[in-house]
């Protein structure tokens, strides 16, 4: 029991999750997997009537490719409710997206020893 | 002379004569007693009466001082279970936040799959509005609301107030208005504000739609609240202004039975807080509107910007993301001088290196670069790349498809 006059802070998260969704059924996993890269698509302008979070992460891929994964920790929701957005933004036309790219090769250890060296020389 | 004498009429009128006399003293002494006897007993009635008002008196004093216990007797009985059901409602304020935090972190953990995700939400929200239950009842038992460290915008209270209802989706919230509320205006405006909501999805067709019309006003911001039900009759207008004017402790008690919380909630936290409540006039829809003047007093003074949140704008801030296009450039021009000890200084890259090295095709489908940008870019990369595979384990991360 607090004493009179004492408020405690609130700490959870101020806007619940299901109302950012609205209340509808959230998209399969397998449609924009977490690797999935997104951005804006060129020469789009934000929705009408577009909620802080869509907002969000409109800024947030309009500078390049995110994954799915990065978008929904950057804005700090849930990767289900980020895909969501997502998918509603895909459904209107206005993102690319790709699948996640090919690993770099292993370039053989000479190589790499003659960069460093050379990279040394530069700013040693 | 003797004539007279032996007249016989003068003896008779001699008798009647002392007989006359007789009865006059005998009817003189009587009346003297009667006087006397009535003397007496106006008396008596008197000091009976003077009795009778003094015992009027003090049965009067008597009934006072019965109604004045009485009353005490029931504002202690009201104070007692006040503080007992505020004990107890702050136990379940706290635990409903717990609550709520740790669905956070779940809903962030099974944020990938799906259905978890889902029933989760579906508790979430249960534990919202019983969290807006046990606030209500709290308030009204004197009790304290949670208060917010940071502002937080109109429309971020408006959706916060519409999670804390059963049909929320019902609800929709229109906001051209960019102010915040101050951080100790947001959890009571919130509560409120769900009160109405509630008021409004309860008492109008399921299936109709419910408006939440932010405006800003001279005066300050206004929270409209509009529902398409039947409107509400004289009595529920007038026991709902009565308990919105309330200044001071609400009878809890004569709240009825199931209590109806909701104005009584709205009252007491406008008259403390200062803003105002109103319910009385019709919405466009038919039914009710309800708004919420909220005095400029307690809105924030300086406005973040509404797209995104304070806590957006400080996790973008500390770790800008980190993209496959657009590379900031490192090289030996940032070697901007000599330490001492004869070291280079280095200044510090001002972004994190991407992990994954720039693709030609995202140079096409990137933001467009001057030529110099996109050498110095391609150079960082060659560059980050060799440092890359100096430090990464070639165990980390996913098989090399």
């Amino acid at each position: 029991m607090r004493a009179r006059g004492e408020e405690a802070s609130v700490t959870s998260e101020f806007v619940r999750s299901y109302v950012i969704t609205g209340g509808r059924s959230l998209p399969a996993a397998d449609d924009l997997a977490l690797h999935t890269l997104v951005t804006l698509a060129p020469e789009r302008t934000p929705p009408l009537g577009a909620g802080p979070e869509v907002m969000a992460i409109w800024k947030l891929i309009a500078g390049g490719y995110l994954s799915v994964a990065e978008v929904a920790g950057h804005v700090g929701l849930p990767v289900g409710v980020a895909r969501l957005l997502l998918t509603d933004l895909f459904e209107q036309g206005h993102l690319l997206r790709r699948a996640e790219p090919p690993r770099a090769q292993n370039v053989d250890r000479a190589t790499l020893e003659k960069v460093l060296n050379g990279l040394q020389s530069l700013i040693g | 002379m003797t004539s007279l004498t032996q007249d016989p009429l003068l003896w008779i009128l001699l008798v009647v004569l002392i007989a006359a006399i007789a009865a006059v003293m005998r009817a003189r002494r009587t009346n003297m007693a009667l006087r006397r006897t009535r003397k007496d007993l106006e008396t008596g009635l008197g000091e009976a009466r003077g009795d009778v008002g003094q015992l009027h008196t003090h049965i009067a004093t008597l009934s006072a001082q019965h109604q004045r216990d009485l009353a005490d007797v029931r504002g202690d009985a009201e104070a007692a279970t006040k503080a007992v059901l505020k004990s107890a409602m702050g136990t379940l304020q706290s635990l409903a936040e717990e609550q709520q935090v740790l669905l956070d972190s779940l809903l962030k953990k099974y944020g990938d799959t799906t259905d978890v995700l889902a029933d989760l939400m579906s508790v979430d929200h249960t534990g919202s509005q019983f969290g807006r239950r046990a606030k209500g009842i709290s308030v009204l038992c004197g009790g304290w609301l949670g208060r917010r460290d940071g502002v937080a915008t109109v429309y971020d209270v408006a959706r916060s107030a519409q999670g804390r209802i059963k049909d929320f989706n019902r609800v929709s919230v229109h906001s051209q208005v960019g102010v915040s509320l101050a951080g100790k205006a947001v959890e009571p405006v919130a509560v409120v504000l769900a009160e109405l909501l509630d008021n409004a999805t309860n008492y109008s067709a399921p299936g109709t739609p419910v408006e939440v019309n932010i405006q800003a006003v001279p005066t300050g911001v206004c929270f409209i609240v509009d529902d398409a039900g039947l409107g509400m009759d004289q009595e529920t207008k007038d026991r709902a202004a009565a308990l919105l004017s309330v200044d001071g402790p609400v009878d809890i008690t004569g709240l009825g039975d199931p209590p109806r919380f909701g104005f009584a909630v709205c009252g007491m936290l406008a008259a403390r807080y200062g803003f105002a409540v109103s319910v009385g006039s019709v919405s466009p829809y038919g039914g009710v509107r309800a708004v919420i003047r909220v005095p400029e007093s307690l809105l924030a003074a300086d406005a973040p910007s509404p797209a995104a949140d304070a806590q957006d704008a400080a996790a973008s801030q500390e770790a800008a993301p980190q993209r496959l296009a657009s590379v900031p450039a490192v090289g030996p021009s940032h070697v901007v001088g000599t330490t001492q000890g004869g070291l280079p200084k280095r200044r510090r890259r001002e972004r994190p290196v991407a992990v994954v090295p720039a693709l030609d095709a995202a140079g096409q489908e990137g933001t467009p670069e001057s030529a110099s940008e996109v050498t110095a870019s391609r150079l960082g990369a060659f560059a980050r790349g060799t440092q890359l595979g100096r430090t990464t384990n070639s165990t980390e991360g996913p098989e090399y498809k």
